[in-house]
């Protein structure tokens, strides 16, 4: 790897040259492959545990989960091509339209407009079966919008403004609780704290900033308004499995479930628990499960380091960045993968409170895969316009 | 990453980018003043603070800490503990029954079989209307409405039995109903093709098919066999996938059994029981005809008498085998164990005469004969006509301590080799424990109790030359291989001699041929035997209650058969010698015929 990525690098140097000579310029020759990669590897181990997962959910069509998955990952594509045509410093400027867009679109779901499903408002109904959940794409455009907003104040970010940038980002994270969505928040706030850390926000108010953010989220525990179960289930890592076995049912399944994979695997459509769908949800949120019975901690291992590379090459570009708003937006990616990865492998394994936080790339679930290869190419466009 | 510094180093779009300006961080560069500056601010470089670099590889290197810790605990070192939780769940244990054994008589007729039947089920959380259900199983089902819809609207239940082990038509009317969240499971029911024939002996079986009476529950470990067990994989609805794993142990089916009830004899010897039993309208009878040289039992008739508007007829399910569950005091047939001992031990023979007075008064109890008769008798004379008074002498003569002992040796007092479930041991004083009247009342069979097969097997030691030949039941098991493995006779023990025997066989064939017994007599075949009639407790309060009884055995040249019946309070022809005695001739006559045993020349 390490040598065919210097060639590429070496080679994509005697094309640029080139291209500044012919005005020809293209971001595949200066691609940063090794996150291409790994996150398609993650897409393609993604589908493979999501059929599976699924396979026996849908009587007659085995591939459903993996058909609906394939028109998200083709409408993905689509979206990463899209970015990758504009250069990300024009987004700034919509970074105002971007966030109202979004708060409206928020807003909108909670209407009639959206629908109600697993207890919570969070989705709009498209044709053909399809849904949209706009707290997810919420994720990318408010990283667009705060990193533009941020970036503006980055020398200057005094309490007052502080505030101010913490108020902007608290009516879309309002909004998102009242669906209610708890896990979309918390990557919400880790996001917003990772981008205010990286702009220099002194480290006292970043403390205080995490403290009242904790308070937060044991003010939405405490006011009823999540749902019972959901409260159950969040708070059962707290209690050690004493709750009552409805609400510790999903993570100890999981927990048994990747238990069973042991050091090499059952082998892939071979898990026991995984084919007879013992871990509910397990082609979304819980995926990481079936990757953990049927390819062992070998299999956990590959895809903790695929994450591993991701989050490296993402830090990495955000420091290669020409301009200091790629570095925002490259660290409001990863402080979202961080957190993504870091809660719902750690749901899976007993450590963190059960939210419905998907894992990314892999989980079945458009909505998520699409933004998800949005941040990429977001994080890719700041590499290929790196010299620019 | 070189590359991408060698470039931003010889970078060619930013001139003024100075190496030196921060050498120490020479990857984030700090063009602030960049060329592409908009009306906005500036989209410049500038430096992430070195903690911030280091404060956020910490946390992701955390995060990976954890998370790889916790990976490695759960799929490596601590696996087997979550996995066998995991296989525990997964992995759902069906028992799949044994076939249990039949019984056959002597000849293999059937007499109890295993069929499979439907038991009908429910479950409850998929039937929307349990009234509607319950009106249509009820009258097929044939059980009360209400507590079918109770059980039918059971909440929080997903199996509720509605009916068990159903004949097929019923289940067909069921089936055809085609009811959804009604079931329906294969389990097998134990028969009995001859209805109630030999039905206390046998026993019954639970709905699980467990032994609860009789051979049934006494030979459980041979017809019960061995279940099987299917471990299936099973998803959390409890359903059984299609490429799920399966582990199968076969059950290992039960023994048959091979009885020495002959169902024809037993038929017979049934038949006539109840038949006599209405004559004497008595409160029921017990008989027991069994082969002299084997022990071998051919019939053990239970019949209950008449009450109010039905009928005598054979004991049913569920009644005690009381020809080996219930005592009682034997009367005169005891006789022969005072004289046998007496014979034995020198004393007497059958023709040593004693002056017998009519009656005896010992301890203030009158002891008294029934019949006039000379005042000397042979002791032959005091068995034939059954003299209480001569035979209190005879055991006079005996001694206490030698009587005693030949209670005992006929096998008073314990249970038969049988050890049949429920057998009684039959009431014998321990010899310190006699009392003044005990020598006058033992020997004249009261004061004492015994079963019906223990007074049998006194009579069959005799009829056998004085050998003791063990009841049985059982004479061979058929294993699920179909091999029949014999059950060898018990070991047999003399009790008498063989002339003490000779001369007892003499005596009761004279009981029969010129005594109390003349009813007991069949054409063309020497039969020898004793009556019995004892006054049932309490003694001397009318209405009197009697049990009759007659023991005995035939031909007596080659004695084959033996039978025994006891009368539990006739009311008509109250004595061993009127209706015990006939119902004998017709049970051995019978007998006799069926074993095809020559007549007496």
């Amino acid at each position: 790897m390490t040598t065919s990525f210097e060639q590429l690098s070496s080679r994509s140097r005697r094309r640029r040259a080139v291209g500044k000579e012919t005005g020809f310029h293209s971001w595949t020759e200066n691609a940063d492959w090794w996150l291409l990669g790994s996150v398609l590897g993650l897409i393609a181990l993604g589908f493979v545990m999501i059929y599976s997962s699924s396979r026996s959910i849908v009587i007659d069509d085995p591939l459903y989960f993996v058909k609906r998955q394939s028109v998200a990952l083709i409408v993905s594509l689509g979206v990463f091509f899209l970015i990758m045509r504009i250069d990300y410093r024009r987004f700034s400027t919509y970074s105002l339209v971007a966030y109202l867009g979004t708060c409206i679109a928020l807003f909108l779901v909670l209407t009639p407009f959206g629908s109600d499903s697993r207890g919570a408002q969070a989705w709009f109904q498209l044709p053909f079966g399809f849904q949209l959940q706009p707290s997810e794409f919420a994720k990318v455009i408010l990283i667009i919008a705060l990193a533009g907003f941020v970036n503006q104040h980055r020398d200057e970010i005094d309490p007052w403004r502080l505030t101010l940038i913490v108020g902007v980002a608290l009516i879309p994270l309002a909004l998102v609780q009242l669906q209610p969505d708890l896990g979309t928040n918390m990557v919400l706030l880790s996001m917003v704290i990772g981008l205010l850390a990286v702009a220099g926000v002194k480290g006292r108010y970043l403390l205080i900033l995490m403290m009242l953010a904790i308070t937060g989220v044991f003010v939405v525990l405490n006011l009823g308004i999540l749902k019972q179960y959901q409260l159950d289930r969040l708070t059962v890592v707290l209690d050690g499995g004493n709750k009552k076995e409805g609400a510790s049912y999903n993570q100890d399944q999981s927990k048994k479930t990747i238990a069973t994979g042991g050091l090499t695997g059952q082998g892939l459509l071979k898990g026991p628990q995984t084919r007879l769908g013992f871990v509910p949800e397990q082609q979304t949120d819980f995926i990481f499960t079936a990757a953990g019975e049927e390819f062992g901690f070998a299999g956990t291992s590959l895809i903790l380091t695929l994450f591993a590379i991701v989050m490296w090459r993402t830090w990495r570009i955000a420091n290669l960045s020409a301009d200091f708003y790629g570095t925002l937006i490259c660290s409001g990616v990863l402080a979202v993968f961080v957190f993504m990865v870091f809660e719902n492998i750690g749901m899976t394994m007993g450590i963190m409170p059960i939210t419905g936080i998907p894992l990314p790339f892999m989980s079945y679930g458009g909505s998520s895969l699409i933004t998800c290869v949005a941040c990429i190419a977001l994080v890719a466009n700041v590499h290929a316009n790196r010299f620019s | 990453m070189a590359p991408d510094r060698e470039l931003a180093t010889a970078g060619t779009r930013s001139p003024r980018h100075s190496p030196s300006a921060r050498s120490s961080s020479s990857r984030h560069r700090t063009d602030r003043s960049d060329p592409s500056t908009n009306s906005r601010r500036p989209l410049t470089k500038k430096n992430v603070p070195r903690g911030r670099i280091i404060s956020i590889f910490v946390v992701i290197a955390f995060v990976y800490a954890v998370l790889g810790a916790r990976l490695f605990d759960i799929q490596v070192s601590q696996k087997d503990q979550y996995q066998e939780v995991g296989l525990a769940q997964r992995f759902q244990s069906v028992v799949i029954p044994s076939e249990r054994g039949s019984i056959f008589d002597r000849n293999g007729n059937a007499l109890a079989v295993s069929v499979e039947r439907m038991s009908i089920w429910a479950d409850p959380r998929v039937i929307k209307n349990p009234d509607t259900y319950a009106r249509k199983l009820a009258p097929i089902l044939g059980v009360e409405f209400n507590g079918l819809a109770n059980s039918l609207g059971t909440k929080n239940r997903a199996f509720v039995y509605l009916a068990r082990q159903v004949e097929p038509e019923i289940s067909n009317q069921v089936k055809k109903l085609n009811l959804a969240g009604v079931g329906f499971t294969p389990e097998t029911k134990r028969y009995y093709p001859a209805g109630d024939l030999a039905i206390p002996v046998l026993g019954f079986v639970g709905t699980d098919n467990n032994g609860l009476s009789g051979l049934e529950v006494d030979q459980e470990s041979q017809l019960a066999g061995k279940p099987g067990k299917m471990s299936v994989e099973k998803d959390p609805q409890g359903r059984v996938l299609p490429d799920s794993q399966q582990r199968v142990f076969e059950p290992k089916s039960g023994r048959d059994l091979l009885l020495t009830i002959d169902q024809s004899m037993q038929y017979e010897v049934e038949r006539v029981l109840v038949d006599e039993v209405t004559i004497a309208k008595a409160k029921g009878g017990v008989a027991v005809l069994a082969d002299v040289r084997t022990g071998d039992i051919l019939a053990m008739a239970n019949v209950d008498g008449a009450i109010t508007d039905v009928p005598a007829h054979p004991a049913k399910a569920g009644s005690a085998n009381r020809a080996l569950s219930d005592v009682f005091e034997p009367g005169s047939t005891n006789k022969v164990v005072t004289i046998a001992a007496a014979i034995e031990a020198g004393l007497v023979n059958s023709n040593t005469a004693f002056e017998v007075p009519s009656a005896l008064m010992i301890d203030g109890t009158k002891f008294e004969d029934v019949h006039s008769h000379p005042s000397q008798l042979s002791v032959a004379d005091i068995l034939r006509i059954s003299s209480n008074v001569g035979a209190i002498l005879i055991a006079r003569t005996l001694g206490a301590d030698r009587f005693d002992a030949a209670l005992r040796l006929f096998g008073f007092g314990q249970k038969t080799e049988l050890n049949f479930p429920g057998e009684a041991s039959g009431i014998l004083l321990p010899r310190d424990q006699y009392n003044a009247t005990s020598m006058a009342s033992m020997p004249v069979g009261s004061g004492l109790a015994v079963t019906a097969m223990q007074m049998l097997q006194v009579y069959l030691t005799i009829a056998n030359g004085g050998i003791s030949v063990p009841p049985r039941l059982i004479s061979a098991t058929i294993d699920a291989n179909g091999e029949r493995h014999k059950k060898p006779l018990a070991s047999s023990r003399r009790v008498i001699s063989e002339s003490t025997a000779a001369t007892l066989t003499t005596m009761l064939e004279g009981v029969v041929s010129d005594g109390t017994g003349t009813k007991a007599s069949v054409a063309g075949y020497q039969v020898a035997g004793k009556t019995g009639t004892a006054r049932k407790p309490p003694y001397e309060k009318p209405p009197y209650r009697y049990v009759a009884s007659f023991v005995g055995f035939a031909p007596t040249e080659a004695p084959r058969l033996a039978a025994i019946v006891v009368l539990d309070e006739p009311q008509i022809n109250a004595t061993g010698g009127l209706i015990a005695a006939p119902t004998f001739s017709r049970i051995i006559q019978y007998a006799l015929a069926v074993d095809r045993v020559p007549a007496t020349s």
